[in-house]
């Protein structure tokens, strides 16, 4: 278990070098002075030596690489020169929100998507299963923030409910149940919207999964045992089923991060996405460049934690 | 492919008006500059005018036409789409074709490349390339394959792998055929339908990731794109909320059409995803009569009349069981024998009401232990509940085939038989549960101590001691066992027909032994039913079947089979193949390949023939093999 697990970790290396990498490739490829890319088209020249001697600019092309290497290993994302925060920081301080969101909305998705899957899945080209699955493409085909957009009008335009805007009103409660219900509140719209997409996904993972399991030999022996339909579902085929779907789950987090922050944008969720989105319309790269490593990063580990769980929920993997 | 494609259009109502929708968007993007459309760009009409007659989705608020912008928009979804993917899936077959084709080191350094490159989220990195680079559509289509192609790589290094050992290939490279040419030419056209369906879905998800960087007011300020109109409308929701609405429909339109079109392929393309989807109409129950119920012990154990199961098959009716007629003795044994794909696995299924989805009862009856189960190929119900779910496992239990895969792979195999147990008891103890497992598990010689293993820990003849401990469970008095010793080797097979034989006489068991070998039969069971192509065409007392066969098919079986003690002779396989049971012959099933065959045998169907106490025969010319 503990070789298994040193292994699995050891991998998450060349991820996090590929990217490191891109990025430092990507910044001198990229038209414009290095140097102005990382301070800033109105950078002062003080800031701009500060820059260039932080990435060692004069130095030789292998010598900044290696620079870099060590500067972003070490937990060094650069600095945002809009706000002239290290960019680690500013993105730790977003994470709490992103992860209230995407959290929230990946348990209510997967649960309710593998469930409707599996009950789908039980009559494999009946009607009900042909339109399900085709509604569930419907639902992750459509463009979250305009699906995002839509909730907006309805909810918050026309009948006026609930909130568009933000994490909490800007006169509410600040501790206690109060604030809590605040931001449940906020929450709801973006969570929907997020939670729909992605729903449609798991959907149909769990229902081709599940259909696949209820044609294996074991199932029928249960069958045979005579246990109820419904038991054979829900007890022994959902749990094979997992399987493929804890997979994806880790495989598809870009998606799903994706996902959270085009939300963010249409509905000011102040995480990780409003950061990007802000930083876009600064065009404060160092901010970018460090969420798109923090956003590899993660979803690498992702795919890290969903192996030890298959690797838990399956006896046959051997933790080698 | 296009055949299936077109087959499966037709079958499919959302994959055909999916097609149709990309097609409409196709004309629309070619033909858009000659339509009498406005100007997408014309700043001329009144801002904010609602959906009417003049404009049919509306203004913005610089007064654009959005029915003209939507359509032009269609030109740059589709450009996006197919570039990306083109570009992606050329990446991707060059990259995968190599890493298959050569394998070793350049293959491990290529799959390592692909599942790295796999795990990059791709919209942070077009994010970050069109930041840096400006917001010029090719950037944005190049970056986007750029972060895609390890999808269709792997699949192709798949696909490469399972082509490069086939025998065209390998002839190629025998004659000569250059490394280049032989994957041009022979590997890559044969492996790369699944590239092309998947890259319907990369091209759904391209158009997605243009629209998303738009909205972010990353798309290229100078074409009209659906994204952008999002991104423009948005801050418009409440005085033009059309401004919005209508370019996200048509991106939800699109790319569903994709994603659908996606589908239908994979669906076209995987022969076992169409059996998965195949499903027979079930046929409604019928409610139990006064006579179905006979207590007593006259009744036998085991009674069918003309049962008959077909499977529905890519629109056709596959009869694997064609109107079996059998009885068992309380006590007694039968052996089912013949070729594989003969029925007889189907007909075991089919006395438990365990058929595969797509599997129906056509006709027939069938009672178990007094009791109906089957009337006229309809389930019988008493109280509102199919008398076979009453009887299942605690009156009949059945020892499946290969138990590798009969058994629960996530579950010990304790745990699979004490899940069995409460089922049926339910008020049953821990202690009382425990004890039942040990003393099944000590009848067939399982050491306890493999409760808590997993099936996959056991050998293979532990795997089928464990399955036949599971069907005693409840001490059934009816056992059908199919095929329980075949995948075991000739040491195994012989203890566990023993085991089964010594525990039938013990526990005075009834048993159906399902078989494709004789001898096994031989060694077990006083009766044997020889099936062909559905049918069971010579049924006799064991030693009748071995001393005096009267079918040709059942000789022609004896003859197959390898003797140790009798004389040494040839093995004559029978010649030809099984009869279709899609459109099975005519006059008599095994007529093509009899050497007794006349002309009425290949025009009428034979009739039964009783040749003794117990011994009938479906055959026109049934008697002693004649020397030829």
């Amino acid at each position: 278990m503990r070789r298994y697990l040193l292994l699995r970790v050891f991998q998450l290396v060349p991820v996090t070098l590929v990217v490191i990498v891109l990025n430092f490739l990507l910044v001198h490829l990229a038209p414009g002075d290095v140097s102005i890319v990382l301070a800033g088209d109105n950078a002062d020249p003080a800031y701009l030596a500060i820059i260039r001697e932080r990435y060692g600019l004069d130095r030789p092309f292998l010598e900044q690489l290696w620079r870099y290497l060590v500067q972003v290993g070490s937990g060094d994302l650069g600095v945002s020169f809009r706000s002239r925060e290290p960019v680690f920081a500013e993105i730790m301080s977003r994470v709490p929100a992103t992860l209230l969101l995407v959290g929230t909305s990946l348990v209510i998705s997967v649960v309710l998507g593998t469930l409707v899957g599996a009950w789908i899945a039980r009559r494999p080209g009946s009607a009900l299963d042909s339109s399900v699955s085709a509604l569930a493409v419907a639902l992750f085909s459509m463009p979250v923030f305009w699906l995002g957009l839509m909730l907006v009008l309805l909810f918050a335009v026309e009948l006026q409910v609930l909130p568009a805007m933000g994490m909490a009103s800007v006169d509410g409660p600040r501790d206690g149940v109060g604030r809590v219900l605040d931001v449940a509140q906020h929450m709801i719209l973006p969570v929907l919207a997020l939670t729909t997409v992605s729903f449609g996904q798991y959907v149909r993972l769990s229902r081709s999964a599940v259909a696949e399991v209820m044609s294996e030999s074991y199932i029928t022996t249960v069958r045979a045992i005579g246990f109820p339909e419904r038991t054979i579902l829900m007890h022994y085929a959902l749990r094979n089923a997992l399987l493929p779907v804890v997979t994806v789950l880790g495989l598809q987090l870009g998606l799903v991060l994706t996902g959270a922050v085009l939300t963010e944008t249409v509905f000011s969720w102040p995480g990780l996405g409003r950061l990007i989105y802000d930083a876009i319309l600064a065009r404060d790269t160092p901010i970018i460049m460090g969420a798109f490593i923090a956003m590899s990063v993660t979803v690498a580990f992702a795919s890290l934690l969903t192996d030890l769980v298959y690797a838990a929920l399956d006896p046959r993997v051997k933790l080698t | 492919m296009s055949a299936l494609l077109l087959a499966a259009i037709r079958s499919r109502a959302a994959l055909g008006a999916s097609v149709a929708v990309i097609l409409l968007a196709a004309v629309l993007a070619v033909l858009a500059p000659y339509l009498p459309l406005a100007d997408p760009d014309a700043m001329i009409a009144v801002p904010y005018s609602p959906p009417g007659a003049e404009h049919w989705l509306g203004t913005d608020n610089f007064g654009r036409d959005i029915f003209a912008r939507i359509v032009w928009g269609t030109r740059l979804a589709l450009t996006v789409a197919i570039v990306s993917s083109a570009i992606a899936s050329l990446l991707g077959i060059v990259m995968g074709s190599i890493a298959g084709y050569f394998g070793g080191p350049v293959d491990a350094v290529l799959s390592r490349t692909f599942d790295v490159f796999l795990l990059i989220p791709s919209f942070f990195l077009v994010l970050l390339i069109v930041a840096l680079f400006g917001s010029h559509i090719g950037y944005t289509m190049v970056a986007i394959a750029l972060t895609t192609w390890p999808r269709s790589a792997r699949i192709m290094r798949a696909q490469v792998l399972s082509l490069k050992s086939r025998v065209y290939v390998q002839a190629a490279r025998a004659a000569g055929a250059s490394h280049t040419h032989t994957l041009v030419r022979h590997i890559v056209p044969n492996g790369i339908a699944p590239i092309v369906t998947d890259a319907t879905i990369l091209m759904g998800l391209a158009i997605l990731t243009e629209a998303g960087l738009s909205f972010l007011g990353l798309g290229d300020q100078n074409v009209v794109s659906w994204g952008r109109m999002i991104f423009e409308g948005q801050r418009q929701l409440r005085l033009a909320p059309w401004m919005s609405i209508f370019p996200g429909l048509s991106l939800l339109v699109l790319v569903a059409a994709f994603n659908l079109v996606g589908d239908g392929l994979n669906q076209a393309l995987s022969p076992q995803l169409r059996r998965l989807a195949a499903r027979a109409t079930p046929r409604k129950p019928v409610a139990a009569e006064p006579g179905d119920s006979v207590t007593g012990t006259d009744a036998p154990m085991l009674e069918a009349r003309g049962l008959t199961l077909a499977y529905a098959l890519d629109g056709k009716m596959l009869r694997a069981v064609d109107g079996v007629s059998f009885s068992l003795p309380r006590g007694g044994s039968l052996g089912i024998v013949g070729e594989s794909g003969c029925g007889k696995s189907s007909l075991g299924a089919a006395l438990l009401q365990v058929m595969a989805p797509n599997a129906t009862l056509e006709s027939g009856d069938v009672s178990i232990d007094g009791r109906t189960v089957l009337r006229d190929g309809r389930v019988v119900q008493a109280n509102g509940r199919d008398v076979i779910a009453d009887m299942r496992w605690t009156s009949v239990s059945i020892i499946f085939q290969s138990a590798m895969n009969a058994l629960n792979p996530v579950m010990t195999v304790g745990r699979q038989l004490a899940e069995a147990y409460r089922l049926h008891k339910p008020a049953a103890t821990q202690a009382q549960v425990d004890g039942r497992i040990a003393e099944v598990f000590d009848l067939i010689g399982i050491p306890r101590s493999r409760l808590p293993a997993y099936p996959h820990e056991l050998s293979g003849g532990m795997r089928q001691r464990v399955m036949i401990a599971l069907s005693l469970l409840h001490s059934p008095g009816l056992v059908i066992a199919d095929e329980p010793t075949t995948a075991l080797d000739v040491l195994v097979q012989d203890q566990i027909l023993g085991e089964i034989d010594d525990l039938r006489r013990r526990m005075r068991l009834s048993l159906i032994l399902i078989s494709h070998d004789m001898g096994a039969v031989a060694e077990t069971c006083e009766r044997v039913a020889v099936m062909y192509a559905g049918e069971i065409v010579e049924i006799a007392p064991t030693d009748v079947i071995f001393e005096g066969a009267s079918h040709p098919y059942t000789q022609a079986l004896l003859a197959a089979l390898p003797t140790v003690t009798g004389p040494r002779r040839e093995l004559v396989s029978i010649p030809g193949e099984t009869a279709s049971l899609v459109n099975p012959p005519a006059g008599c099933r095994f007529s093509p390949r009899c050497t007794r065959a006349q002309d009425v045998c290949r025009s009428t169907p034979p009739p039964r023939v009783a040749l003794g106490p117990a011994h009938d025969a479906l055959c026109h010319f049934p008697g002693p093999e004649r020397a030829s």
